[in-house]
């Protein structure tokens, strides 16, 4: 429930305050949401398997976030960043489907 | 969303759950029921809101930037390069199309320049070709002849030698007594009763010329000339020049029954 509502604070105080992203980040941030987006799903599958782990979370969350980022840096500097943003996102919207249907398997039985 | 659940959980979240978890008797739902409704703060609960938080807001922040501002701000150095690329290109096809339809102007302009200046010296031509066909009224420097004759003795070859003398000495418009000379005038009658293209025309008879006068006087006052003849017939020949003669008198344009203009 209080993790329910950091979402919406996060999104509120995002809506409201204007906070100004670094010039340095902003490109980045797009995959970055994406691939939180991923750890999430991804946590709340194993939670509804029952094994989910705080730690394991965390880990894979900033992790997720870590390597989405630098790839796209590794992609800009490689000349190669739209293409390898695209392929990120689409390999990270596969997850995103695949945890969003054994959620729903648990949640409808169906 | 949310989690939390029953300790006994472990394997990974972001990837599939590797092996047999150890056999609950909780279905999924309930765990969710469980997680969401007593809100319970505990150590993974906080850690997981402040990581949803970020996430939250980094959401807000995105969809925020990508619907505030233009397509441009968060777009990548290369698509930026390619965007600038293609505005450039469109420019300069605009550029292109500028010039062409600014060349199109010219020429039309010029074009209607010159059907202008074709329409002015045709009027011009005409203007003056109406002037030897008497057609339109002529003004200028010239003179005036006065031939008075009150013995009736001036014969109408005496007026057509007079005519004559003025063609030669350049006259370019001439009228007697309201008559217009042109190429076709002819003088017939008898003394006293001239006619001059058929209408009779009395004594004094007076020739308006248009034509240079240093040139017209003399040619008329010469010794021998049309000045003199007259005298010895009893007649009495004036001429005064002008600065500006008024040749008004106009004859209708006759188009040719059978001649008809020729290309050369």
């Amino acid at each position: 429930m209080i993790a329910v509502l950091g979402l919406v604070v996060g999104v509120v105080v995002g809506l409201l305050v204007r906070p100004e992203v670094p010039a340095m980040v902003e490109p980045y941030l797009p995959i970055a949401v994406v691939a939180a987006l991923d750890a999430v799903f991804g946590g709340l599958r194993a939670m509804l398997d029952g094994i989910f782990v705080d730690k394991v979370f965390v880990v894979s969350f900033l992790s997720n976030v870590v390597v989405a980022a630098l790839i796209v840096f590794l992609g800009d500097k490689l000349g190669v960043g739209a293409q390898l943003s695209t392929g990120v996102v689409v390999v990270l919207g596969i997850r995103i489907f695949s945890n969003a249907a054994a959620i729903r398997r648990h949640v409808f039985r169906a | 969303m949310s989690n939390e659940a029953n300790p006994n959980g472990e394997g990974r979240t972001g990837e599939q759950p590797p092996g047999a978890p150890a056999p609950t008797v909780l279905s999924g739902r309930q765990r969710l029921n469980e997680g969401l409704w007593p809100p319970r703060i505990s150590r993974a609960q906080l850690i997981v809101a402040l990581l949803l938080f970020v996430l939250g807001l980094g959401l807000a922040i995105q969809v925020r930037s990508n619907s505030d501002n233009s397509a441009l701000r968060g777009a990548r150095q290369e698509d930026l390069v390619r965007i600038l690329d293609e505005v450039d290109d469109r420019t300069q096809r605009l550029q292109d199309e500028k010039q062409r339809l600014d060349d199109q102007r010219t020429e039309l302009e010029n074009s209607s320049d010159q059907a202008e200046e074709a329409r002015k010296q045709t009027l011009e031509k005409e203007r003056q070709l109406g002037i030897l066909a008497g057609t339109v009224a002529a003004h200028g420097p010239g003179i005036t002849l006065t031939i008075s004759d009150p013995s009736g003795a001036v014969e109408p070859d005496m007026l057509l030698d007079a005519i004559q003398e003025l063609r030669a000495a350049g006259a370019e418009a001439i009228e007697v007594d309201g008559v217009r000379v042109v190429a076709s005038t002819y003088f017939s009658g008898d003394p006293g009763a001239i006619e001059v293209d058929g209408r009779e025309v009395a004594p004094p008879y007076e020739f308006k010329v248009i034509g240079k006068p240093q040139d017209l006087e003399p040619a008329l006052n010469i010794p021998g000339g049309i000045v003199q003849t007259l005298e010895k017939e009893q007649a009495t020949a004036q001429v005064a020049r002008a600065d500006d003669i008024v040749v008004d008198a106009l004859r209708p344009a006759e188009r040719p029954d059978y001649a008809r203009s020729s290309p050369q």
